[in-house]
């Protein structure tokens, strides 16, 4: 880790940050972006660096204590990319102009929005050029301190972009839920909870929601649905297959986006990707963009790497049984790319195959290994 | 900038601002483990290749606690370097730890106690704990509960962390199980007896004043104590008053449940979810490593948050490899479920290893078999060897062919084999070197046990292999054991092996495959047919288990009767206050330990002597009621009401006395004072005993049997009053 870190008030931070992740104390893809995004935020404003490299090592030295902290959260790690994109941004419109900025001008997700891509891409901030000076020896921290409040534009935006992610994704909800329609869905998500609701302003339909045990994320979401006027049934998970035919469209949570359009998401969520491909009906995911993540499924074909304990499944009072039988209690399933129809997003609709396009616009590609 | 998801532990604090303090003994107090812990203190063992402490530490950081004080005793400079040396000491950890090295006269949890007391550690509420607990139980949800209760009942001293854990349990040691009886609304504890496993208990005794003043109460055997304690400053001082107490559940708790002038109550707290257990001996060892691996501590798991640092990755069946790709694995080698290995490991061809922790940098030889074992950092086993169900300390050295039965303990260094088999239950550790001083060994008293032990090694070493360093320790009941019950001991003592189960032997928390119920409860009623727990004021029943903890003592008895009878008239003289005299009772009840019932027969007799017997029917009265007026209060203050026992009382000393006529006209009087209630009386008439049965010839039985007469006449009087009263 570089040595400008290791200022005692920064290094706590980060350091009670990871020490929440391993402890589960902060658990949740949005609330660890957050958190991650405050800590390198009071990094990038406390730490002295003369040059563009210095700066890009103490934020990936910051991200890798992070992500080996609970290399389970990958929205930890995307945050930490996602930063790290935005200030490489900035860094070339502040020395070159435009150069950078007519690189995103051929979005996907623009793509997808405008139906044809435009040449005139929006002007760039208007920087004033040259004062941006490297390795001033006389000056060391002018660099910094030229750039820092550009820096912390950078983040506030990724910030915002946090804040405002149940609403962008909610924003055309009414053009994937239509009247009458039996929509199903699983687990607390609070992304799926505001595209529900947000769907309900304009249409009446039905939700069903199922349990998901064994934590019944469920339970608090049909409450949350109900409360909000939708007429809501709540159903237990075995009864999935035969309502199946009934419903229109499953809406799926995800805790992340990979590389090849599958994701992680809350256990079940395989179950009823399976069953709505046996009955042809569409799968939408909800999901922040902050879940798109480089990484692949490494674990196996159906779980993601990431257990919890047995006791919700089977009592530890059950004395006899716990010395005889090993419980597996996953959070995630990993939903394979062909059993997903569309990503929503706070950035546009997308499907599947794109997500790789979409990852190599959102991060570098130099931090996919942090 | 405050974030939504800032945890609960930081609004506490917010709150209270207020250190949250916690105090682990980390010492053991016994020597359960030996000969691993000969070298090292048991809180540095690894569990899952992780020092115990740092288990305990890593779970009292769950609960956010700031400040903790380390108790310790032997090995002290070890546990300090350790703790100096941990990622604790780094900054950002955000605990503040502090090593307090004790006197070596400190024996017991009792000693450290006071320790701690004298020395002022602890300013607020603070946590109690062991030096080898592991937990994930929110620890704060404990002291905030707590804190609450003491905000009302300022007496509440203390809130125990119990588990439940149903009948059988493999992290509910079996010789180590203990009754609890709650109340079932408030959950404080009201009564405690631990139950050893042998000899075998079959009853538990449960003082009448707990039924009578709690309406609903829970009696329960199946509760896994914890050894987390969240204690008030009062629990250190009150140490330091009882400088007899040593143990904190035995002596302590007990102590202060029986005590009828400490006035404070000790609460449970029945944690639902989580899981807490210590590491009290090598089978709960073995229990508590199965826990973790089958991630019952989550998310205080290998692969999460692993209190050693380590990183490891999950595979299916919990199966645990360190992370960075230094274990080698022999294509052919099979691993099965719920297995960690360490970092630098190699595994060589055929071998086979199920339920076992391997440690960092082991050497396991071709073709050998690992079963259910433990094995610590740096040891390298040849080829062919089996191990089953036994703990190898670290750096030890098993040469081929070996053959190691389940339980067997290997201290640190062993040499073994080649073609060495060792038995069940062996335990071996490595001669110590004649020429190099141990100067570090500055405990004499474990010296001289091994000089001792050495003496025996007669016939050893062909059973050890002709490499071997080692030596066998003794098997069986130790001799030079201070209790004289050695055998006893040792039966309890078995049931904490690994690998041991103890079928052979007959024990009062039978498992599931015995015929006589499923809990010390159920036993009871099977065994008297009747609710026999409200027995204890009664006539002491023939319970050898439990009249070793209440020793009868007829002796004692007398002198205490005669003590009671001077003592009243002193107070009759002398014109003391009712409350004076029944504090001097309760005092002398403490002193001579004796049952609440033989100071209730003898305060009645002390006052039926003192009425004098007159001439005429109504000077008599008169006396009968002054002495009454002026003495009856003091029959309900000894503590704890029970009219009917009082007129039983009254009739049984009637019965034999000279003021023999006179008890019909007391009984009158003792009604008119409200002392005893018409109930009372027909609950009295209604005994069997008040009709004189089980007495045998005699005037005595005589009497009595007319005393029941003269209550007879009384309720007969009663019914004519009710029915007066129905006709107008």
């Amino acid at each position: 880790m570089a040595s400008e870190v290791s200022n005692t008030p920064t290094q706590r931070a980060v350091e009670n940050l990871a020490w929440k992740l391993r402890r589960r104390q902060i658990v949740g893809s949005r609330a660890t972006a957050l958190e991650t995004l405050l800590v390198l935020r009071h990094v990038i404003s406390k730490s002295r660096f003369s040059n563009m490299e210095q700066l890009v090592t103490i934020i990936r030295g910051v991200g890798r204590r992070l992500v080996e902290a609970q290399p389970k959260e990958h929205s930890v790690g995307n945050t930490v990319r996602k930063v790290l994109h935005h200030i490489r941004e900035e860094y070339h419109t502040a020395t070159r102009g435009s150069a950078a900025a007519s690189y995103s001008g051929f979005s996907i997700s623009k793509f997808v929005l405008l139906g044809q891509p435009r040449k005139n891409t929006p002007l760039p901030k208007a920087e004033s050029k040259g004062t941006l000076k490297e390795n001033d020896p006389d000056d060391p921290d002018s660099f910094a301190r030229s750039l820092k409040p550009v820096l912390m534009e950078a983040i506030q935006d990724v910030l915002d972009e946090l804040e405002t992610v149940y609403d962008n994704v909610s924003k055309n909800a009414q053009n994937h839920i239509h009247s009458d329609e039996i929509i199903l869905t699983l687990g607390m998500s609070k992304t799926v909870e505001a595209f529900l609701i947000s769907a309900a302003h304009h249409r009446n339909y039905t939700v069903m929601v199922l349990e998901t045990a064994p934590s019944y994320g469920g339970r608090d979401m049909a409450q949350a649905l109900s409360a909000a006027g939708i007429s809501t049934f709540l159903v237990p998970d075995s009864s999935l297959y035969g309502l199946m035919s009934r419903v229109n469209k499953v809406i799926l949570g995800a805790h992340a986006i990979l590389a090849n359009g599958g994701m992680f998401a809350i256990t079940g969520s395989l179950l009823a990707a399976t069953a709505a491909h046996a009955h042809s009906t569409p799968v939408v995911v909800c999901a922040g963009q902050f879940k798109l993540t480089p990484l692949w499924n490494l674990y196996h074909e159906y779980g993601a790497l990431d257990f919890g304990d047995p006791s919700q499944v089977l009592g530890f009072e059950e004395g006899s049984l716990v010395d005889k039988v090993d419980v597996v209690n996953p959070f995630y399933d990993y939903v394979q790319p062909n059993l997903i129809d569309a990503f929503i997003t706070n950035d546009g609709d997308h499907p599947p195959s794109s997500i790789y396009r979409l990852i190599k616009e959102t991060y570098d590609d130099e931090d996919n290994e942090l | 900038m405050a974030p939504k998801a800032s945890s609960g532990k930081e609004k506490l604090i917010d709150e209270e601002d207020e250190v949250l303090q916690a105090v682990i003994l980390a010492d053991s107090f016994d020597k359960r483990f030996r000969p691993l812990t000969t070298r090292k203190p048991r809180c540095l063992l690894p569990i899952c290749n992780a020092p115990l402490l740092d288990w305990t530490f890593e779970s009292l950081a769950l609960a956010g606690v700031q400040e903790i004080f380390v108790i310790c005793r032997s090995h002290a400079e070890q546990v300090k370097a350790a703790i100096r040396e941990s990622k604790w000491s780094r900054p950002g950890s955000g605990i503040k730890i502090v090593p307090i090295m004790t006197a070596k006269e400190t024996f017991s949890a009792g000693d450290a106690m006071r320790d701690v007391y004298t020395r002022g550690l602890v300013t607020s509420d603070f946590v109690l704990v062991m030096g080898d607990l592991v937990s994930n139980i929110r620890i704060d949800e404990v002291v905030r509960v707590h804190k609450e209760r003491r905000r009302t009942n300022k007496d509440a001293i203390m809130t125990m962390v119990v588990k439940e854990s149903g009948a059988t349990h493999r992290t509910r040691a079996q010789g180590d199980s203990s009754v609890f009886v709650l109340d079932a609304e408030t959950s404080e504890c009201l009564h405690y007896e631990p139950v050893s496993a042998y000899p075998p208990t079959t009853m538990t005794r449960i003082p009448r004043e707990v039924l009578e003043a709690h309406p609903e109460i829970d009696i329960r055997n199946d509760l896994i104590d914890c050894s987390i304690d969240v204690c008030s400053v009062e629990v250190p001082s009150l140490f330091q008053d009882n400088f007899d107490y040593e143990d904190i559940r035995r002596d302590f708790l007990h102590g202060v449940l029986t005590s009828d002038l400490l006035m404070k109550n000790i609460y449970c707290y029945v944690a639902k979810d989580g899981y807490a257990a210590r590491v009290k001996d090598t089978k709960s060892y073995d229990s508590i490593s199965k826990d973790i691996l089958s991630r019952w501590t989550f998310p205080l798991v290998p692969d999460d948050n692993h209190p050693g640092g380590h990183v490891y990755q999950h595979t299916r069946g919990n199966k645990y490899l360190a992370a960075d790709n230094s274990v080698a694995l022999a294509r052919t080698c099979k691993i099965g479920n719920n297995t960690l290995i360490g970092a630098s490991t190699r595994i060589l061809e055929n071998v086979q290893i199920s339920g076992s922790v391997i440690g960092r940098n082991c050497v396991i030889g071709a073709g050998s078999i690992i079963d259910g074992s433990y094995i610590f950092d740096g040891t390298v086993i040849g080829a062919q060897c089996v191990v089953k169900r036994s703990i190898i300390g670290a750096g030890v050295t098993i040469k081929e062919k070996t053959r190691i039965e389940k339980g067997c303990l290997l201290g640190d260094g062993v040499v073994v084999g080649p073609l060495a088999v060792l038995d069940n239950f062996e335990r071996l550790s490595r001669r110590r070197d004649k020429t190099a001083g141990e100067e570090e060994e500055e405990d004499e008293d474990e010296d001289s046990d091994m000089e001792e032990i050495e003496a025996n090694q007669e016939g050893a070493s062909s059973m050890l292999g002709k490499d071997s360093n080692a030596i066998v320790w003794p098997r069986g009941p130790s001799e030079d054991d201070d209790d004289d019950d050695g055998i006893v001991n040792y039966k309890n003592q078995r049931l904490r092996q690994l690998g041991d189960d103890g079928s052979d032997l007959e024990l009062s928390d039978a498992g599931s495959d015995s015929s006589d119920g499923e809990s010390d409860e159920s036993s009871e009623y099977d065994s008297s047919g009747e609710f026999r727990l409200t027995t204890e004021t009664g006539t002491p029943l023939a319970t050898p288990s439990l009249d070793v903890m209440h020793p009868p003592g007829t002796m004692q008895e007398s002198e205490f009767r005669i003590e009671v009878a001077q003592s009243l008239e002193r107070a009759f003289a002398e014109g003391h206050s009712v409350d004076n005299a029944a504090v001097e009772l309760k005092t002398l009840r403490m002193a001579s330990n004796v049952p609440l019932s033989r100071v209730r027969e003898a305060v009645v007799a002390a006052i039926v002597e003192d009425i004098q017997i007159v001439d005429g029917a109504l000077p008599q009265r008169k006396e009968i009621s002054r002495v009454v007026g002026r003495w009856g209060a003091l029959i309900d203050q000894i503590g704890g009401v029970d009219a009917v026992e009082s007129v039983s009382a009254l009739q049984m000393h009637c019965a034999s006395s000279e003021r023999f006529p006179l008890f019909g006209q007391i009984l009158a009087e003792l009604y008119q004072a409200d002392i005893v209630e018409e109930d009372d009386i027909r609950a009295w008439y209604a005994l069997p005993e008040a009709k004189g049965a089980g007495l045998v010839g005699g005037p005595t039985a005589e009497n009595v049997k007319r005393c029941w007469a003269v209550g007879a006449r009384m309720i007969q009087q009663f019914d004519e009053q009710e029915s007066d009263s129905e006709s107008e």
